[in-house]
C-alpha cells in the first residue's frame, strides 16, 4: 500500500516538474511592452527583436531539409531559403525600376557580334574569409558550369552558350560564347529567381558541385562576399547574422553602399496560411510567402502595422513575372483547331472569375508576359493586333459562332460536338494554387456547352511534361524586361539559333516561321529596342491568329509586410525592386529596410 | 520459455521484414509517375522558370540514382542496401541522406508521440477501469459522456481550437514550431528543454485528450468482463481491501488487451503523425513520409516504412515472448 502510494507521489511529482519546466518559458508576442531581447545562448550573440528581421517561408510542413546545402548549384538545394543572399551577382536588375544596378561588376561590353561579353569587376571585393574576389571566380564559376552541363543547376542554360570564360587579369574576365548571345547578360544577372552566382574558386575547386554543400559555421562557410554570415541551421530554422562592422563588408568599406540595418535575419519554415496569418497579426514574423486575398486583407484588418505592396487596398499585392494561362494541349483532337481555342477564351469570363476567386483582387493577363515598365512598349507595338484578337474578351456569342462556322453542334446535353459525334472534353490539370480558379473557369466551360472538368492530381506535373492532359493551368516563368523573346522561346518547337538543351514545349503547338522569327529575336541584342518591336510584332501575329495559350489572370504576389519593426518595404509608392525576399534580389530591400523602433 | 518458440518468433520477423521490404519496393514502381521529373517539375514551380534541358537533367541523374537499371537488378542493390541499413540519399532533397531525414524527424516524433501515447494509455485506462468499477467515487461516472465526445473529435480539430484560444487569443503557448525561433538546440541545456516542452504542450494535448476516451472505452469493456469472473467474488469474499481488488485482480486481468493495443501503438511512433505536424508545424517524420509519397521519393518511402515496419514487428515479437510474463495462464507449450 505505502508502495504503490509512494509511485503515485513519484509519477505525479514527474508529471507537475514538466509542466513548470514547460510552463516557465515566456511567449514573444505583442502583448509584452517592453523590448524583448534574444535569449544568450552559446553560439548567438544577443540581437533584440527590432533588430531581427522574421520571414516565414517554405520548408516542409514545418521543417528545412536543406538546411546543410548553402552551395545553390546543387539541385537540392534552392537560393530561395537562404543561398541567395550569400553569392552576390555581378549585376541587379530590377524589373520594376527598370533598372540595372552593377554590384560586383562595374560594367560590362559585348563585342560587335555577340561572341563575345567582357565583365569588369569592381576592386577591392573580398570573401568573407579575407580572399579577394576576383576574375578567377568568374570564369571558374562558368567554366565549371559548362564541364557539368545537366548534373547542376543552371549548368545546361550555360552550357548551351559558353564555349569558356578567360581571365584577361584580376579584374577583368571574358566570356567566349559558341553563337551570339547578346542576351546572356540579361540571363545571369539577378532579378526574380534567375541569375548565375558565382562562387569562390578557393572553396569549391576541387569538390563535387552535385554533393558539396559548403555549410561549415564553424569554417565560416558559406564564404561569401555579402555583409552576412550564418550562425546557426537547423531544421527548425536558419539564423543570419550581418557584420558588426562596416569593415568587413566591401561596399560599406569602400563607401558604395551602408551596411543594412538588419542585424539579424531568422527563416522559419512555412506551417500553413492559417499559422502564417496568426504570427504576422501578432507581430511573431515580419514578412511570409505571398497569402490568398482573403487572408491578407483579414490580417491587415486585425494588424493595422501589415501593408501589402498596395498598402490596404486591393490587388493587396504586385504583379508577378509568371501571368496564368490554360494550356490546351494542340497535338489532340478538337484543340489542333485554332478556332476552338479561340471559342475557349470567348467562353472564359475572366471579370467574373477574379470577383469569384480573389474577391476581385486581380486583374486579367492580357499577355504570356507580365506588364512591366520594360516589356509595356512591346505591348504597345502590338496594340493594332490585339484589336483584331482581343484576348480577354468575355464574348460567348463570338465562340459559338467560331464553333458552329467550324462545323460544331451541341448535343442532346448541350455540349459542342464535331461532325463525327465527339464532344469537345476539356479535362484541365494544374496544382493546389490553382484551386480557387481551376473550378470556377470548368464551371464557365460548362455552361457554354464544353464538357469541362478541374483536378489537381499528384502525378499532375508529370502528366504535363510527357503530354498526358487536354488542358492545364500553368505559369509562364518568360520574359521580364529587354524584349519578350525569354517567353517566346516557350512556344518554340524547334531552334537553330540556341543549341543544346530545349525546353519543354508544354503547348505541343508547332510553327516553322514562329520558330524562325523567335531565332532571329534570340540574335538581336536588347539594344536594339526598334528591330525587337518589329520582330514582336511578326511574331505574335502568328501567336495571335493561333491562340496557342489562353491567358488567364496575372499572378501576384501578396506578400504580408509587416511595419511593426521595419519600414520602407517596397511597395507601390515606393517601387524599387519586386517585394519577394525569396528572390535573388532579396539584398537590394535587406539594404533598404529601416526600423521602424 | 522454448527456444523452438522463439527461434519461429523470430523467424517469423525476419520473414514479415522481408516480405514488407519487397512490397514497399514494387509498390511506388508501378506508377508511371518519375520522380526525378517530379522533383525537377517542384524546382519548377518553386521558382517559376522551366528548367532549359530538363530532359538532360533527369537522365543525368536516373543514372545516378541507378534508376535506369533493370529492375531486378536495383532489388538485389536495395535488399542489400537495406541489409546494411544504408538508405541511399533522398531523390527529392539529394543529396540529404535518408538517414540524416530520419534522424531530424524521428526523435521530435518519438519524443511527443511516445509520451503523448503512453500517458493516454495510463490516464485513459485507469479512468476505464475506474468507470466500471462499482465501488469508484460517483463523480467519476460524469466522466464517461464527454470522453465519449472526446473520443469521436478529431485531434487536429481540437489542436486548432487549442491553439486558437491558448496561443492566438492568449499568448500562454506558441502558436507552431518544435521550439523558439533564434533558440540554440542544445539538449543538454535544461532552458532548452522547458523550450521544447513548452512548444510540445499544446499538440501533446490536443492528442492525449483525443486519445483517452479510446483507450478508457476499451478498458472499461474489459473490467466490465472480469468484474463478472468467479475469482473476482472469491476475492471479495475473502475480504481483501478494495484497492488489491482492483489493482491485482481486476485491472491486473484486463491489462492484456489494451497492452497488445500499446504496443502496436507504439510500433506507429515512429511513422509520425501527419496531421499534428501539419496543425501545429510540429518537425516530426509523419510530414516527411507524406512528402515522400506524394513527390515518389522512393529511398525515402523505404527507409520510413521499414523503420515502422520493424518497430511494430519488433514490438510484436517481443510481446509475443512477454505474454506469459503478463498472463501466466498463458503457456509456451503445445497443445
Amino acid at each position: 500500500m505505502k508502495k504503490g502510494i509512494l509511485w503515485v507521489l513519484l509519477s505525479w511529482l514527474i508529471v507537475a516538474a514538466f509542466v513548470l519546466a514547460s510552463c516557465g518559458e515566456a511567449v514573444p508576442g505583442e502583448q509584452e511592452e517592453e523590448e524583448e531581447e534574444e535569449e544568450e545562448e552559446e553560439g548567438l550573440k544577443e540581437v533584440s527583436r527590432d533588430r531581427t528581421l522574421i520571414l516565414i517561408w517554405s520548408g516542409t510542413e514545418g521543417r528545412y531539409v536543406d538546411h546543410e546545402l548553402w552551395n545553390p548549384f546543387s539541385i537540392g538545394s534552392n537560393h530561395q531559403n537562404g543561398p541567395g543572399i550569400f553569392y552576390e551577382p555581378l549585376y541587379y536588375y530590377s524589373a520594376f525600376a527598370d533598372e540595372e544596378i552593377p554590384w560586383l561588376a562595374e560594367s560590362y561590353e559585348y563585342n560587335s557580334d555577340n561572341t563575345e561579353l567582357t565583365y569588369h569587376l569592381r576592386p577591392d571585393v573580398t570573401w568573407s574569409d579575407g580572399v579577394p574576389f576576383t576574375a578567377e571566380d568568374v570564369a571558374y564559376t562558368l567554366n565549371t558550369l559548362v564541364d557539368l552541363g545537366p548534373a547542376v543547376r543552371w549548368g545546361v542554360d550555360v552550357e548551351q552558350f559558353v564555349d569558356e570564360a578567360v581571365v584577361v587579369n584580376p579584374l577583368t574576365v571574358k566570356i567566349k560564347f559558341n553563337v551570339p548571345a547578346p542576351k546572356f547578360h540579361h540571363f545571369i544577372s539577378y532579378k526574380y529567381d534567375i541569375g548565375v552566382y558565382m562562387v569562390p574558386k578557393h572553396i569549391f575547386e576541387g569538390q563535387d558541385w552535385t554533393v558539396f554543400g559548403h555549410f561549415d559555421i564553424a569554417e565560416g562557410w558559406p564564404v561569401t562576399t555579402s555583409p552576412w554570415r550564418l550562425a546557426l541551421s537547423t531544421p527548425e530554422q536558419k539564423v543570419i547574422d550581418r557584420v558588426e562592422s562596416p569593415d568587413e563588408w566591401w561596399a560599406s568599406k569602400t563607401g558604395f553602399a551602408d551596411l543594412p540595418k538588419v542585424e539579424r535575419i531568422i527563416y522559419l519554415p512555412w506551417v500553413g496560411e492559417t499559422q502564417t496569418a496568426e504570427a504576422v497579426i501578432k507581430n511573431e514574423a515580419d514578412a511570409s510567402l505571398d497569402l490568398r486575398p482573403h487572408t491578407i486583407s483579414m490580417c491587415m484588418e486585425d494588424n493595422p502595422n501589415l501593408i501589402s505592396h498596395t498598402f490596404h487596398e486591393p490587388p493587396y499585392g504586385y504583379v508577378d513575372w509568371w501571368p496564368i494561362s490554360l494550356i490546351v494541349n494542340c497535338e489532340h483532337d478538337h484543340f489542333d483547331n485554332k478556332d476552338v481555342r479561340w471559342a475557349l477564351s470567348y467562353f472564359m469570363d475572366r471579370d467574373e472569375l477574379i470577383d469569384v476567386a480573389y474577391g476581385g483582387a486581380g486583374t486579367a493577363s492580357l499577355l504570356p508576359w507580365p506588364s512591366y515598365p520594360s516589356l509595356d512598349p512591346f505591348t504597345e507595338a502590338i496594340s493594332d493586333l490585339l484589336e483584331d484578337y482581343p484576348t480577354n474578351e468575355y464574348n460567348p456569342g463570338k465562340g459559338e459562332k467560331l464553333l458552329t462556322d467550324a462545323g460544331y453542334t451541341k448535343d442532346s446535353e448541350g455540349f459542342w460536338v464535331d461532325a463525327a459525334g465527339s464532344r469537345i472534353r476539356l479535362e484541365m490539370l494544374g496544382w493546389a494554387i490553382f484551386e480557387d480558379i481551376g473550378p470556377i473557369i470548368s464551371a464557365q466551360f460548362r455552361n457554354h456547352g464544353i464538357d469541362a472538368s478541374y483536378a489537381s492530381p499528384p502525378d499532375a506535373s508529370d502528366r504535363m511534361d510527357r503530354g498526358d492532359f487536354d488542358g492545364c493551368l500553368r505559369g509562364h516563368g518568360g520574359s521580364v524586361a529587354g524584349d519578350p523573346y525569354f517567353t517566346f522561346r516557350m512556344y518554340q518547337s524547334a531552334t537553330l539559333a540556341v543549341p543544346g538543351g530545349h525546353m519543354i514545349n508544354y503547348y505541343r503547338w508547332h510553327n516553322d516561321e514562329f520558330d524562325r522569327l523567335v531565332d532571329e529575336m534570340a540574335i538581336t541584342s536588347m539594344a536594339e529596342p526598334a528591330t525587337l518591336k518589329e520582330l514582336t510584332h511578326d511574331v505574335m501575329e502568328i501567336w495571335l491568329e493561333e491562340l496557342p495559350d489562353i491567358q488567364v489572370v496575372e499572378w501576384y504576389h501578396r506578400i504580408p509586410m509587416n511595419t511593426t519593426y521595419w519600414t520602407n518595404w517596397p511597395t507601390e509608392d515606393n517601387m524599387y525592386v519586386n517585394g519577394a525576399f525569396w528572390h535573388l534580389t532579396f539584398g537590394m530591400i535587406l539594404n533598404e529596410l529601416e526600423p521602424a523602433q | 520459455m522454448k527456444l523452438d518458440y522463439i527461434a519461429k518468433r523470430f523467424g517469423i520477423f525476419l520473414l514479415v521484414i522481408w516480405l514488407a521490404l519487397t512490397v514497399i519496393f514494387f509498390l511506388p514502381r508501378f506508377s508511371t509517375q518519375n520522380p526525378i521529373r517530379e522533383k525537377m517539375n517542384q524546382e519548377m514551380l518553386r521558382g517559376g522558370y522551366v528548367q532549359v534541358g530538363m530532359e538532360q537533367m533527369i537522365e543525368e541523374y536516373e543514372s545516378k540514382f541507378g534508376l535506369n537499371k533493370p529492375l531486378w537488378e536495383q532489388y538485389g542493390t536495395y535488399l542489400s542496401d537495406m541489409g546494411r541499413l544504408d538508405f541511399g540519399y533522398s531523390i527529392a532533397h539529394y543529396p540529404k541522406t535518408v538517414k540524416s531525414m530520419l534522424s531530424e524527424g524521428l526523435p521530435w516524433s518519438i519524443g511527443l508521440l511516445g509520451m503523448t501515447t503512453l500517458i493516454a494509455f495510463g490516464v485513459g485506462s485507469l479512468l476505464g477501469a475506474l468507470l466500471a468499477w462499482r465501488r469508484a467515487p460517483q463523480v467519476l461516472r460524469y466522466l464517461f459522456p464527454p470522453l465519449l465526445v472526446l473520443s469521436a473529435v478529431p485531434f487536429y480539430l481540437l489542436g486548432l481550437v487549442l491553439i486558437f484560444f491558448l496561443a492566438f487569443e492568449n499568448s500562454w503557448f506558441p502558436l507552431f514550431g518544435g521550439y523558439s525561433p533564434g533558440t540554440v538546440t542544445d539538449w543538454l541545456s535544461i532552458s532548452f528543454w522547458g523550450n521544447v516542452l513548452h512548444h510540445s504542450f499544446l499538440p501533446a494535448l490536443s492528442m492525449i485528450l483525443a486519445g483517452i476516451g479510446l483507450w478508457a472505452l476499451t478498458m472499461r469493456g474489459m473490467m466490465v468482463t472480469v468484474q463478472g469472473e468467479d475469482y473476482m467474488t472469491m476475492a471479495e469474499a475473502k475480504g481483501l481491501k478494495g484497492s488489491t481488488l482492483f489493482f491485482r485482480y481486476a485491472l491486473r486481468n484486463s491489462i492484456l488487451p489494451q497492452v497488445t493495443s500499446l504496443v502496436l501503438a507504439l510500433g506507429h511512433v515512429v511513422g509520425g503523425a501527419v496531421l499534428v505536424e501539419v496543425v501545429f508545424g510540429y518537425p516530426g517524420i509523419g510530414t516527411t513520409l507524406y512528402h515522400a509519397i506524394r513527390e515518389f521519393d522512393y529511398f525515402v518511402i523505404q527507409g520510413i516504412i521499414l523503420i515502422v515496419i520493424v518497430a511494430i514487428a519488433l514490438g510484436t515479437f517481443l510481446l509475443d515472448v512477454a505474454y506469459p510474463l503478463l498472463d501466466p495462464r498463458i503457456t509456451y507449450r503445445r497443445a
